[in-house]
């Protein structure tokens, strides 16, 4: 039988996967120019339910796949707060509870607005952060936050990972607004393609400092090589989206397969990298807010 | 006595305003090989995909076999400055009929009423995309549903779109004067009426862009015909 904390883990990684899962249905929403498919919020059509038929099913499946995401972000806020788990974790669980109400009245100012790019722009960008939130959030609740893997190294070394962390988060959450800033104004693409070289610079770095540690086990290693991986892959999805998006005209009036996929796996895959960067840094922070979380048990 | 003074002045007034203005009847030549339409696929809604047994191409770029090129708008842009006209009172019709838009290139006079109706039995959004005025997106999930809307500014052109079918695209330019028409099969258009004096058409395809012609109408002179050509590059 699962101990309290354990239901409480799987339900945060129940949740950083409904998260994943609502980012990409949002991503395919933008590559099928789906977004105003359905006029009206928070009814679509007027209905709760309407046909599926065209692009209201991309528009009206990522309203479901919402709904649900923020029904289960209350549900988990509501079942952390009735646990032991310490004051700092319950305001964790609140602030993603704000987040997603928050980006439930910018995803439907952005249908009634008519797709304003600061709106939009500001939509792509919330959900990410929440999608960081949620994977800090599964970190704190696991074990593995309890076993602090940079006790026993050089405190200059960890010093600099930690600094070093959290430029690489902030760099990549930059890269992030010049991606959606792409994606919904089409402008600022030599920029965002410029300052990927940034990104990959730092997680080269953090990479080179990871394998510093002298802890053969830390989980920071294969996190920072999947980092690089990832951060690689986004460079040739990042590719093949601009081929498919800036250099080769559309042929039709619906958008082709190849662009869907591209832009839409680049789009996917970039939340990846940001959700990896931001867990890299919480596990690159010993005892950032306490580690004086009780073991709660049932 | 007093009567007959009326008619005779009414008939002097209408001979003189008819003399007074002119119609211009033109052609626009696509030139260069037709450019190949793209075949729609309306498989994302079944009531669109059963409506058609063949394949279905986009109107993009409708070219006759002589040449002519279908679905210009064809207005005047300039020499109608300081006057005024009052806007047509029959609203202007946009059928959404067959999962397309039916006309696909209009126009209207701004205060003109366009009367919005879904003939299908699936869902539609309108979708206008505005630049001098206020964009709307209205809902039409109903067959039979009728909404209207009307422009206040000049604009050529707004844009409209469903986004639930991604095929469905319309194009109206808005002005303030009733001097416009629209292409037919072969390329022909006519704009009626127009009162003597210096004027710059203009010419507006969806896909080939625009172009500008300077005509002059003269009282009791016919005018020479106007012709446009667009190509590809």
């Amino acid at each position: 039988m699962k101990t309290r904390s354990g239901r409480l883990e799987l339900l945060s990684f129940f949740l950083v996967g409904c998260v994943f899962f609502l980012l990409m249905a949002g991503g395919l929403v933008t590559s099928h120019d789906a977004g105003l498919a359905v006029p009206d919020w928070p009814l679509s059509y007027g209905t709760w339910m309407p046909p599926m038929v065209g692009n209201i099913f991309w528009e009206h499946g990522h309203r479901m796949i919402a709904g649900f995401v923020a029904l289960l972000t209350l549900f988990t806020a509501v079942c952390i707060q009735r646990s032991p788990e310490p004051g700092w974790i319950k305001k964790l669980a609140w602030t993603g509870v704000v987040l997603v109400t928050l980006q439930a009245l910018l995803g439907g100012m952005t249908v009634l607005m008519l797709l304003p790019p600061p709106v939009s722009i500001s939509h792509a960008c919330l959900g990410q952060t929440f999608f960081c939130l949620t994977i800090a959030l599964a970190y704190y609740l696991s074990p593995a936050s309890r076993k602090s893997g940079l006790q026993g190294e050089d405190p200059l070394l960890v010093r600099k990972l930690m600094r070093l962390t959290l430029l690489t988060f902030l760099f990549v959450y930059l890269q992030l607004i010049l991606g959606a800033v792409v994606r919904h104004t089409g402008k600022a693409v030599y920029e965002h393609m410029g300052f990927a070289l940034a990104v990959v610079a730092h997680v080269v770095l953090v990479q080179l400092a990871v394998s510093r540690l002298t802890d053969a086990r830390s989980p920071l290693k294969p996190a920072a090589r999947i980092l690089a991986a990832l951060t690689l892959l986004q460079i040739v999805l990042g590719a093949g989206a601009f081929v498919f998006t800036q250099m080769i005209q559309r042929q039709g009036p619906a958008a082709p397969l190849h662009e869907v996929v591209f832009a839409s796996a680049h789009h996917t895959n970039g939340a990846l990298v940001i959700g990896l960067a931001a867990l890299i840094f919480v596990m690159s922070r010993p005892a950032p807010f306490g580690s004086h979380r009780l073991k709660a048990a049932v | 006595m007093r009567l007959a003074i009326f008619f005779f002045l009414l008939l002097l007034g209408l001979e003189s305003s008819s003399s007074a203005a002119s119609d211009i009847s033109g052609k626009v030549f696509f030139d260069g090989a037709a450019p190949e339409s793209v075949k729609l696929d309306m498989k994302m809604d079944p009531a669109c995909a059963k409506l058609y047994s063949g394949p279905v191409f986009s109107e993009e770029a409708l070219v006759s076999s002589a040449g002519g090129l279908k679905n210009v708008f064809v207005y005047v842009k300039e020499g109608l400055e300081g006057r005024s006209f009052p806007a047509a009172e029959t609203p202007v019709v946009l059928n959404q009929e067959g999962c397309r838009y039916s006309p696909r290139v209009f126009g209207i006079q701004t205060g003109q009423i366009l009367e919005l109706t879904n003939r299908d039995a699936t869902i539609h959004n309108v979708r206008a995309t505005a630049k001098e005025q206020n964009s709307f997106n209205l809902g039409m999930p109903m067959k039979q549903m009728k909404m209207t809307r009307q422009f206040e500014k000049q604009e050529v052109m707004v844009p409209f779109k469903c986004d639930v079918h991604p095929w469905m695209r319309a194009y109206a330019g808005v002005l303030d004067h009733p001097f416009f028409a629209v292409t037919d099969e072969s390329g022909a258009f006519t704009l009626r009426g127009l009162p003597a004096g210096d004027y710059t058409l203009e010419a507006w395809h969806e896909k080939f862009g625009t172009r500008p012609l300077k005509v002059t109408v003269t009282e009791g002179a016919e005018t020479p015909a106007a012709e446009f050509r667009f190509s590809a590059s």
